[in-house]
């Protein structure tokens, strides 16, 4: 177990630096340079210039990158050439943001999914049918437009749900929830249809194995082999597909933070890709790859717990 | 951008493989969803590409006095912000979405796919360097590594999904990784590169072929999710620039005019949704997954009438009488089956595989599969109709007849420790608490052989041996004390030495307990070892029975003459033989019975008579042959012999009139000196 996680701790490090690297050579193999985009339109050559120098750009490529790793280290993203603020506060301020709706909509996901995907499996018949295929159209549907479908129904037509904007939760927390509702509802539809279809198919091929035919010879009562056995079975796939959901959800609240107007990191790296804010940009990459990594490392964990064969190998 | 789990490798590589060699087009044929998908597609393809030839109006003709208006015989699908028709902008915009998916595609293919062959062909050490740094790859973000890639070279969305191409290249090449290992691993791709051909040629005839369905599949799938990560950077306003139309700016206009012109939202969403829903419907079909899941017929007992037989046998437990058990709909897998079993008694139940012996078996517990079910006659358990009172079985299963499977490893639940699997049947049937149901457990631990019983009940499945889990599966079975115990193939699974462990166990159950139990199997050395009584079957019914010492050794059906001769097994002071004999041919698959004797075809004495139906005859006192001509072959003492031109059944009936050699015949008391091959030559 030891050796297991200090390999997954070393491959989540390189994964990390992988990330960092990748973005800082996407940066530096962009023509033009940080000064011009921090001068802006009218700036001189010898503005510039000036500003390249300050963001020591003219240093060699490597000297560059160590410098970026240390500040790094110590937590420091740099300024964004755009306003000048910090970008490692405003980042740090932004992840709440997308946190929460990530993990709601991967909660909400779970719980509905499960439900309707043990239900389609152990009941079967019309209903089964209709889950299966009802999940099968609402993972291929675009979030952008569940997003509008149900900012129309739910607050223009029946006004329950506020349609965009965000309530801190300090300023009241009522308000934060409902201000999350929509996005975390939109994100939900194709989250809960894949968990649906992963525990539906989970549960099939539960039933199938040979040791829930030794638990019916000796009588075991239906539930017990339903919901304790074939769903423990089930559990392993489950969980590490709500792990990916997690992950897939905290990169795809870009268009779910742009359509609700809600101020995560998704609109923070929708707003430094169209400024060209390159250091933002690389902060943004940084922060997001450190969340999957550490959602990789919990979900092997989880996983490992559940799965016997795994924990005690 | 999409909700999909694009780093799902594990979600996707836990699909099923379909099997290679089965024809997609029919698999898509019998999905109707999969048909309108297909229908809708060409449709989009044509639309799209042929647009600027039939358009009503060009992309960007304002008609400014028709602004956010609904559907009208002039704007069929309505106008946008600024009077510009939007049918024309739909299937205009609808060309780049398909083409830049297609090129992620074909990029995440085209990368994926030869480093995933080379991988498999390379072996381990390669293979792990790959599979580190494609680990890495997946675990970047690759929305916001997307959105960094557009903030550095700007919106050239062909040189972005060339990257997302090659972000998901990581995830194609994992999924082939696993199925290409798995294709090489078949026996005719080793035969090929046996046969020298290269890598390369084995490679593409022999491994490519064999992936065509999962690549299908899953290039369906990339194209969906391609689809939904182009347009969602659209809507996010990095796509074509206006006045140029696509389909995720087009929904951005409609989110912010979601007040004044909610019909906005509708017709580029729906072309975006049913293309992306067309083509995963497509994957699905692709895939083989049936439309929804099987419908699970409910269990119907046919025509039962179990008062017609008196008890034969007053002393039996269980008496199975004309027992038939067939596919719902379908075929008779086994037909008019009769046996009956005293207390105390081992019975084995005798035949090749596909014999209907395993279906027989689960029928007494009501196990049978789903779709399976008993079509007539009766199963009477201690005076009690098991088959008309399905209700019956669920007091039954564990409390009175319990079972063991063939493969010991899965049968044990993997999640569980022993003690849970052991406690809680102990529990339920005696009616204990959990420390002293912990103490029963250990006790029937010991009692079945295991000597630290302790560390066993701590165990998981997994970490037992396979011999040590069928002892576990005994001591489940004997959980509920039952008075019958079902043993299917108990000891196939299980090396040599553990198997003469497990009878022996089995024997030492019998004489201790008075426990009766029924044996599956196709050895006759297990039988000849254990078994008091036998049911040989073939073919889905009983050929002989009698008791095992009657059967064994005065063979009276060809059938067991066959498998006699055909086993290894040699007692000792007779001679091995030089060639075992072997049955020509093989068991006729259910539905494919011939109305006359079933084994007519691969027997040595078949003759014309043998082909028209016939009485079953008693034998063995108490049992019976189902063979037309057992009077003339029992006073010819034929025996089955080895040979290696058994192909001609007419040439060998004719020797079947004569006294052949015999082989080697365990117990056969027709044995004579003469060598093997006499038979052969005479």
């Amino acid at each position: 177990m030891f050796a297991f996680l200090s390999r997954r701790l070393a491959l989540a490090v390189l994964t990390v630096l992988a990330a960092v690297l990748i973005s800082f050579l996407l940066v530096h193999a962009t023509p033009g340079s940080p000064g011009a985009i921090k001068a802006g339109a009218s700036g001189t050559a010898a503005q510039i210039a000036q500003y390249n120098h300050e963001l020591g750009w003219d240093l060699p490529l490597w000297r560059q990158f160590v410098d970026y790793l240390a500040d790094l280290l110590r937590l420091d993203f740099g300024t964004s050439l755009i306003d000048s603020k910090d970008i490692g506060a405003d980042l740090a301020a932004r992840l709440p943001v997308t946190a929460s709706i990530a993990i709601f909509a991967t909660l909400l996901s779970g719980v509905v999914g499960i439900v309707l995907g043990v239900t389609a499996a152990v009941r079967g018949g019309r209903l089964g049918r209709l889950i299966t295929s009802s999940s099968g159209i609402a993972l291929s549907l675009p979030a952008f437009w569940v997003g509008i479908l149900l900012v129309y129904v739910l607050s223009l037509q029946l006004g329950w749900l506020p349609a965009t904007g965000y309530t801190p939760f300090g300023d009241d927390p009522l308000g934060w929830l409902t201000s999350l509702a929509l996005p975390v509802l939109t994100l939900t539809v194709g989250g809960a249809a894949i968990i649906a279809r992963t525990a539906g198919a989970g549960m099939r091929e539960a039933l199938r194995q040979e040791h829930i035919r030794t638990l019916r010879a000796v009588g075991t009562p239906e539930w017990r082999i339903l919901y304790v056995h074939a769903l423990r079975y089930a559990s392993v796939p489950v969980v590490s597909v709500l792990g990916i959901q997690f992950i897939a959800l905290f990169g795809g609240s870009v268009i779910i933070e742009n359509l609700f107007a809600l101020p995560g990191l998704g609109q923070a790296s929708q707003a430094a890709s169209s400024s060209h804010d390159l250091p933002a940009l690389v902060g943004v990459v940084v922060i997001a790859t450190i969340v999957v990594v550490a959602t990789n490392l919990l979900l092997e964990v989880v996983v490992a717990a559940l799965d016997p064969k795994v924990r005690t190998s | 951008m999409s909700v999909l789990p694009l780093d799902a490798a594990d979600e996707v590589a836990t699909e099923p493989v379909p099997a290679a060699e089965r024809p997609a087009r029919a698999a898509v044929l019998k999905r109707p969803g999969a048909v309108l998908g297909v229908a809708w597609l060409v449709f989009l393809v044509v639309a799209s590409f042929t647009a600027p030839l039939w358009r009503p109006y060009d992309i960007d003709a304002q008609d400014l006095a028709h602004r956010l208006e609904g559907p009208s015989a002039a704007h069929w699908l309505g106008t946008d912000p600024n009077g510009r028709d939007i049918l024309s902008r739909i299937f205009s915009a609808g060309t780049e979405p398909l083409l830049v998916s297609t090129l992620t595609v074909l990029v995440a293919f085209g990368i994926g796919i030869p480093l995933a062959l080379m991988a498999a062909q390379r072996g381990r050490r390669s293979e792990q360097v790959t599979s580190r740094l494609t680990e890495i790859v997946m675990a970047l973000p690759s929305t916001i590594l997307l959105l960094a890639v557009i903030g550095v070279v700007g919106v050239k969305i062909y040189l972005v999904m060339t990257v997302l191409g090659v972000m998901i290249s990581a995830v194609v090449y994992r999924i082939m990784l696993g199925v290409a290992q798995s294709v090489r691993q078949r026996l005719y791709v080793d035969a090929a590169r046996v046969n020298g051909l290269g890598s390369l040629a084995v490679n593409v005839r022999h491994v490519l072929p064999g992936m065509a369905t999962v690549i299908a599949v899953q290039a369906a799938q990339l194209f969906g999710i391609a689809l939904l990560i182009q347009s969602g950077l659209a809507f996010l306003g990095f796509g074509p620039g206006e006045p140029e139309p696509s389909w995720g700016l087009m929904i951005q206009t409609a989110s912010q005019h979601i007040y004044d012109a909610p019909w906005l939202m509708v017709p580029t969403g729906l072309v975006l949704a049913v293309t992306v829903v067309a083509v995963n419907e497509l994957a699905d079909a692709l895939a083989g997954k049936a439309t929804a899941e099987k419908v699970v017929p409910k269990r119907r007992t046919r025509l039962v009438s179990s008062s017609t037989w008196p008890a034969a046998d007053p002393d039996a437990v269980l008496e199975v009488r004309e027992l038939s058990i067939a596919v719902d709909d379908g075929p008779q897998l086994v037909t008019g089956v009769d046996f009956a079993l005293r207390p105390g008694r081992v019975l084995g139940l005798v035949g090749e595989s596909g014999c209907g012996k395993t279906m027989t078996a689960r029928s007494l517990l009501g196990l049978l599969p789903d779709g399976v079910s008993v079509s007539a006659g009766s199963i009477r358990w201690q005076g009690r109709e098991l088959v008309e009172l399905a209700q019956q079985l669920k007091g039954i299963r564990g409390r009175e007849i319990a079972m063991i499977s063939q493969e010991p490893m899965v049968a044990l639940d993997p999640m569980f420790t022993i003690a849970f699997q052991l406690t809680q049947p102990i529990r339920r049937f005696r009616g204990v608490g959990r420390a002293q149901a912990k103490t029963i457990a250990a006790d029937l631990l010991r009692s079945v052989g295991i000597v630290d019983a302790e560390r066993v009940l701590k165990s998981y499945p997994h970490q037992l041996s396979g011999g040590m889990a069928q002892r576990v599966c005994i001591a489940l079975a004997l959980t509920g004390e039952p008075k019958l115990l079902i043993a299917d193939e108990p000891t196939t699974a299980l090396d040599v030495t553990v198997q003469a462990e497990i009878l022996s166990l089995l024997r030492a159950l019998v004489r201790d307990t008075g426990l009766s139990v029924i044996i599956v199997s196709h050895d006759l050395g297990v039988v000849a070892d254990i078994c008091d009584d036998v049911v040989v079957m073939y073919a889905g019914e009983v050929v002989e029975s009698g008791s095992a010492a009657a059967v064994l050794d005065e063979a009276a059906h060809p059938y067991t003459m066959a498998l006699l001769g055909a086993n290894p097994h040699v007692p000792e002071g007779v001679p091995v033989p030089l060639r075992l004999a072997s049955i020509p041919g093989t068991v006729p698959p259910p539905g494919s019975w011939p109305s006359g004797c079933r084994f007519a075809t691969r027997c040595q004495f078949a003759q014309p008579q043998c082909h028209e139906p016939f009485a079953v005859l008693p034998a063995h006192d108490g049992g019976l042959v189902r063979c037309v001509r057992v009077d003339e072959l029992a006073h010819d003492h034929v025996t089955w012999d080895a040979d290696d031109t058994a192909d001609t059944v007419e040439t060998r009936h004719a020797l079947g009139e004569r006294q052949v050699a015999s082989t080697a015949p365990a117990r056969s008391e027709t044995s004579s000196p003469t060598p093997p091959t006499a038979g052969v030559s005479s």
